[in-house]
């Protein structure tokens, strides 16, 4: 018995010294990206997966991090749970990543970030919108998800706010897909619009693969709806563009961020034009910094439009995000990150806005509801919808302090 | 009045749609008794090779390119997975085979032409016309009277053509053709040829009002299914009976009753058909005898 546990023992310093050793040697940092890179949602997860790419490259340019360069570990989970979930445990247990960033869908986030938190590994999700995502593990001791997307909780007020005051819009109708995503968007609207003390003309569901939308149009259009909002994905929001075109009937449509798919934008055409959205970015040049960050992207990937800006910005924020966590630290052990990530003594100069403090020990949003602006399609891209929101001052937008 | 217009008209279209690929059910249960459950999939097949072709030749060139294909892929299927389950008078090895086909005709799409949804340039203006205030995209025209049309043909060449003929003797009764000198094979081989066929035609009538894509074909396909039931697997009029009762069901629901409740009518349509009358509104009852 004594022998065995000597053997042990001694096993256990040898692979001790040994990881010492490996680590340091200048061996990569892995970080993970996890995201949907085919099928429906790829446009997002591509444009992610470039953005913290970008960012990668710049990083280890400029001498990398601790003297380490970054690695990213790129995983395609198609958008579905079940390989969410072995992307999870393949990068924490194969792979040994120190933190991992991306998510698009915010049913896969849910169902892989668990394994992350109980491995004390800090998570950025970067584009996922569902209001729970950070708060999921709020109650535990310490919470290791992060987000720099804007969360249903933003975007539905923001659109009820866009379409009832500002536009003055008093027949909302709502559309919502029969997912998650939709159903749970279409929650957050109702009660915004409760706040306002107006009550939806029409609520309508669509299922994925729908095709024909002139039942729940025609609902609304009867009800006498002004505007319509919008809570589902591109093909569909396509779908009720162009069924709205066929129906001669032209109300505006305000939406969730969604709206700026390119699978929206290419399929409705012309009938899509007007359509709104909150957006963190915009891909317009209106600071040096942004400027630079489309025309490197432009430059690295040889395409002339961002099939997804917002994905491809918070993408790249939440890698610089992580490199100023990890150098605060010292380290990258996930609870000296965490608490790094909690405390973020460097400004970071991100492209959606500018960090100071984004996280606090109970509030794991980098975007608050202030920072993003509203986006309209227009001739096949999208453009700021009121140009005072952008101009001057107002270009970068920084965090409220709560 | 103008609504429940519009409705039926968009019923139409959508029902036409399931009809014509209920019909391709129909064609293969006739001769062989057995069915083509990766009937969407050719159909999503049919709608991917004809964005690909018509890029080069124009939409109006492409089509009987795309019959052809289909016409391949249907020998294909019954080549690779009916035909030896037929031989040896399986009960289930034509369904397994049949499904298996269709999930490798669908990753291999996938891997073809990536896993996003495409537009389909349409051929025709996309501005609709205005009947009497009821508005109708010149492409659902189209497709009403294509799929009316593929289906009249096909009929057409069954009963008046001799090889049509053979086709029809072999449904009456598949042993007394091989008797008579048919080579029922060859004939069974045929009506897959001719179902993926009407699967394919359908797939590039529809791909221009939705989109295209690898799992364009699973809905449809499992809808048709649905209404080759209603209607009777051994009526042809049956499944356009059927596809129209079911599309009409839908839209009419989705206003009158509520849009989340838009494919429960259809459902439950179906189950009275299976309780009330298995072989369908318009099939005839069959007897098996052992």
């Amino acid at each position: 018995m004594r022998q065995t546990r000597r053997h042990l023992l001694a096993a256990v310093a040898i692979s001790a010294t040994f990881a010492a050793w490996s680590a340091q040697a200048a061996d990569p940092i892995k970080i993970g990206v996890s995201g949907p890179f085919t099928g429906g949602s790829s446009s997002m997860g591509v444009s992610m997966r470039d953005g913290v790419k970008l960012a990668i490259d710049e990083i280890n340019k400029n001498g990398g991090v601790l003297g380490r360069p970054l690695e990213g570990v790129y995983r395609d989970e198609e958008a579905r749970n079940e390989v969410g979930v072995q992307v999870a445990q393949e990068l924490i247990n194969k792979e040994k990543v120190v933190a991992d960033v991306g998510f698009i869908n915010t049913g896969v986030a849910l169902a892989s970030q668990r394994f992350y938190q109980e491995a004390e590994i800090p998570v950025i999700n970067n584009v996922a919108t569902g209001t729970v995502i950070s708060t999921q593990f709020a109650k535990e001791r310490s919470n290791y998800i992060f987000r720099t997307a804007a969360s249903d909780a933003i975007q539905a007020p923001m659109i009820v706010d866009e379409a009832v005051t500002r536009r003055g819009f008093k027949k909302p109708a709502i559309l919502a897909d029969s997912t998650n995503y939709g159903q749970l968007g279409r929650a957050d609207l109702e009660t915004a619009l409760t706040a306002k003390g107006i009550k939806p003309v029409a609520t309508e569901k669509f299922n994925i693969g729908d095709t024909d939308m002139t039942s729940q149009l025609l609902r609304a259009k009867e009800a006498g709806a002004d505007v319509i909002l919008t809570y589902g994905i591109g093909p569909e929001l396509a779908q009720i563009a162009n069924g709205m075109a066929k129906l001669g009937w032209k109300v505006p449509i305000v939406g969730s961020w969604t709206l700026s798919m390119s699978s929206f934008i290419d399929t409705a055409g012309p009938n899509g034009d007007g359509a709104v959205m909150p957006q963190t970015f915009i891909q317009m040049g209106n600071t040096p910094k942004r400027a630079a960050f489309i025309k490197a992207y432009q430059d690295a990937y040889k395409i002339d439009r961002m099939p997804s800006p917002v994905s491809a910005a918070q993408g790249y924020d939440s890698i610089y995000l992580l490199a100023a966590a990890i150098k605060q630290a010292g380290s990258t052990d996930g609870r000296k990150m965490r608490a790094a990530l909690e405390d973020l003594n460097e400004k970071v100069d991100g492209v959606v806005t500018v960090y100071d403090h984004p996280f606090s020990k109970t509030d794991h949003e980098a975007i608050s509801a202030n920072i993003p602006v509203f986006g309209e399609v227009r001739g096949g891209k999208v453009q700021p919808a009121h140009a005072d929101d952008v101009a001057g001052d107002k270009a970068v937008r920084v965090k409220s302090k709560s | 009045m103008q609504i429940l217009a519009q409705l039926i008209v968009s019923g139409i279209s959508v029902g036409m749609i399931y009809g014509v690929i209920a019909f391709g059910y129909q064609l293969t249960f006739a001769t062989s008794k057995t069915l083509n459950f990766g009937q969407g999939e050719a159909l999503m097949l049919g709608a991917l090779v004809g964005l690909t072709v018509q890029h080069f030749i124009g939409y109006w060139a492409m089509l009987p390119v795309v019959l052809l294909f289909g016409m391949f892929q249907g020998a294909v299927v019954e080549r690779l997975g009916v035909r030896r389950a037929v031989a040896i008078k399986s009960e289930a090895g034509w369904i397994m085979a049949t499904i298996a086909l269709g999930i490798i005709f669908k990753n291999v799409a996938e891997n073809i032409w990536g896993r996003d949804a495409l537009k389909f340039p349409s051929p025709l203006p996309e501005t609709p016309i205005d009947i009497g205030g009821v508005r109708v995209l010149p492409m659902e025209v189209v497709i009403v009277i294509g799929a009316i049309v593929l289906m009249l043909a096909v009929e057409l060449f069954n009963r008046r053509s001799i090889f049509g003929k053979a086709v029809v003797a072999t449904a009456a009764d598949r042993d007394a053709a091989g008797l008579m000198g048919i080579n029922t094979g060859l004939v069974i081989t045929f009506s897959y040829a001719l179902s993926s066929m009407t699967a394919s035609f359908a797939g590039v009538l529809v791909a221009p009002v939705t989109l295209t894509g690898a799992t364009m074909g699973a809905v449809l396909g499992l809808k048709a299914f649905a209404v080759a039931i209603i209607g009777g697997l051994s009526s042809g009029l049956g499944v356009v009976v059927g596809g129209l009762i079911l599309g009409i069901t839908e839209t009419m629901t989705g206003y009158y009753i509520s849009s989340g409740y838009k494919d429960v009518p259809g459902l439950v349509l179906l189950l009275l058909v299976l309780s009330i009358k298995p072989s369908g509104l318009f099939g005839r009852a069959t007897i098996k005898k052992v």
